[in-house]
């Protein structure tokens, strides 16, 4: 098994540009959806992947970045510090960008990864469980070389990335089978074993 | 020889009919959920338009309830309550696989709040695995608890996976489907900002135009449907609703903001689900689509349509219901599988409300006036997501 693990503290960049055919992408990239494009890029170096290959990956809950709620926040309180749906509307938007709805699309690092590497095959985004992400890789189709991948922004900012070449029987047969706790965990300790 | 997979039970809210009994009744009515948004006050909003599930007794309930937690609760209640199955099953062999939404935030609370001023923000944040798991708690289940966020195919994911993992394994039982709700502040404004809301400025009702040359948008939808799978030796045959009998999943790998302008792997996607299903694409009678009235999905789906059956494209019959309930994000795969069960179930194809004037890019065959009574054995559903992710399902009337 192939498996990369990537760790960026709150303040530190993540170079993401290098990793991509099309820069202008990087616009609509939150940390986590960075961080998993440089980290797929790394496992991927040297590799083309079968356009058809399963694809699966679990997303982290939201803890740190905020997408501008704190000037939507800040501009949408009336005088009393009471939400106020008028401001919310005539200030408190204003301040974001549209394209910060790709930054909390939950699906957008799958997505990425996959336009960035042309993988077009079986897919699923889960919600931060690594058995669920493994319950994927154990029906997956086809079941060899599997991409699977997690990331998690954590509430004192570090960001954390994930990822690993897989088949079906070796999940199978891992230790890690039983695994409980969130996937992104999963890579870390998998990385220490590899 | 790998276990067939049937349906045997569902429970919903919707913005047609809270419970199978009102949806059923709702969609062969073509009953419209769209209207002026009610539960929170959008009247400074550029856009109020909105199908929400209207609860029996609702009283306006306070920002802090993530409404997609409680519909997914009483659409539990509905299946589990009658699935006398379910509870001869041991803890170990329940699952519950669900397709979710974004988490919701209480921005009205968090600013009301002392905590705004810390941006101490996240216990306003309403985690949607914690809201599935608290319920799998609720009703014992043990087996394993998976949720499902691919944005509009969430819930499709989630059938999918409970198929598959009944293909493999026969003696367990799933529940399966989704539970979403975008209609809040922030959520709503986001699809706003993005320009997909319908710019319909006639009757709400008519808002959502699936197919139609005059469409203009998505209208967002809430609510919740969850079906129980088995492996159908273990089923019990007045119990069965459908068989499923295939499922694919793809990505378009194109641009994160419009669906392949081709149709190319919503279209391989069901190709593949009809292998899986053994048959192919002549075998199927009648599709349910995705349909969001968009200006682009719908045209990409036409092309789909085909590339998935050539010819034939335009005279297979195929329906949206996303004019009566809007579009219910991660859970619409969910809710639009109970219209499918519908029309296999009937034997006929729900009028898809709104259509009044065919567009010559979309030249399928959209059933209007009045529903098509026609023999459908076997039912292709699609669905596609922001983002590129494309589902689809092959359904089997149980015979």
């Amino acid at each position: 098994m192939k498996i990369v693990f990537d760790s960026y503290s709150a303040t530190e960049v993540i170079p993401v540009a290098h990793c991509l055919n099309n820069k202008k992408l990087a616009k609509y990239f939150n940390r986590e959806t960075a961080a998993a494009i440089v980290c797929a890029s790394k496992l991927l170096r040297g590799l083309t992947l079968p356009t058809e290959t399963p694809f699966y990956y679990a997303t982290g809950t939201l803890e740190y970045e905020d997408y501008g709620l704190s000037y939507i926040a800040q501009d949408s309180a009336d005088e009393q510090g009471k939400f106020s749906a008028s401001l919310f509307i005539e200030q408190g938007l204003s301040r974001v960008p549209p394209i910060n709805q790709f930054k909390v699309l939950q699906n957008m690092p799958l997505c990425f990864v996959a336009i960035e590497h042309q993988l077009t095959g079986d897919n699923a985004v889960i919600y931060s469980a690594a058995t669920s992400l493994l319950l994927c890789v154990l029906t997956a189709v086809p079941p060899r070389n599997i991409l699977i991948g997690a990331g998690k922004v954590y509430n004192h900012g570090e960001t954390q990335a994930g990822f690993a070449l897989v088949d079906k029987q070796e999940i199978e047969q891992s230790p890690f089978l039983s695994f409980t706790g969130e996937a992104i965990d999963l890579f870390q300790a998998w990385a220490l074993t590899v | 020889m790998t276990p067939r997979v049937v349906i045997t039970g569902l429970g919903l809210v919707s913005p047609i009919g809270n419970g199978v009994q009102a949806f059923m009744a709702g969609v062969a009515a073509g009953k419209q959920g769209i209207g002026l948004i009610r539960h929170f006050s959008a009247q400074p909003f550029p856009s109020q338009l909105a199908a929400e599930v209207h609860l029996l007794g609702e009283t306006p309930a306070g920002s802090e309830v993530d409404r997609k937690a409680v519909f997914l609760e009483q659409a539990l209640a509905e299946l589990l309550t009658a699935h006398e199955k379910f509870w001869r099953y041991s803890p170990s062999q329940r699952l519950l696989i669900v397709g979710s939404g974004l988490d919701y935030f209480d921005l009205p609370g968090y600013i009301n709040s002392a905590q705004r001023s810390r941006q101490q923000w996240h216990s306003f944040s309403k985690n949607s695995r914690q809201a599935v798991l608290k319920l799998a708690a609720k009703y014992d289940i043990q087996g394993g608890v998976h949720v499902q966020v691919a944005a509009c195919v969430a819930s499709n994911h989630a059938l999918g996976l409970a198929f598959r993992v009944l293909q493999t394994t026969s003696h367990k039982i799933i529940i399966a489907g989704g539970a979403d709700s975008m209609i809040n502040p922030l959520h709503y404004m986001g699809f706003y900002k993005l320009g997909a809301l319908s710019n319909w400025t006639g009757s709400p009702a008519e808002a959502c135009r699936p197919f139609d040359k005059n469409r203009g948008g998505l209208v967002l939808g809430e609510g919740a449907a969850v079906f129980a799978l088995q492996a159908m030796t273990e089923a019990e045959p007045q119990n069965i609703l459908a068989e499923i009998v295939g499922y694919s999943s793809t990505m378009d790998a194109y641009t994160v903001t419009d669906p392949h302008p081709e149709g190319i792997f919503l279209a391989k996607a069901a190709q593949q689900a009809l292998t899986g299903a053994g048959i192919t694409a002549h075998d199927i009678d009648c599709v349910h689509l995705h349909g969001t009235g968009t200006p682009k999905n719908d045209v990409a789906e036409a092309k789909a349509m085909k590339l998935i059956f050539g010819e034939r494209f335009s005279t297979i019959p195929v329906f949206s219901l996303k004019g009566q309930v809007g579009h219910l994000i991660g859970a619409c795969g969910a809710i639009e599988l109970a219209a499918v069960i519908y029309s296999l179930q009937t034997q006929s194809v729900p009028v898809t409300v709104n259509f009044t004037e065919a567009d010559p890019d979309i030249p399928l065959r959209v059933v209007v006036g009045k529903p098509l009574t026609t023999e459908i054995r076997y039912l292709l559903k699609l669905n596609a997501a922001f983002g590129g992710q494309n589902a689809a399902m092959v359904l089997k009337k149980y015979e």
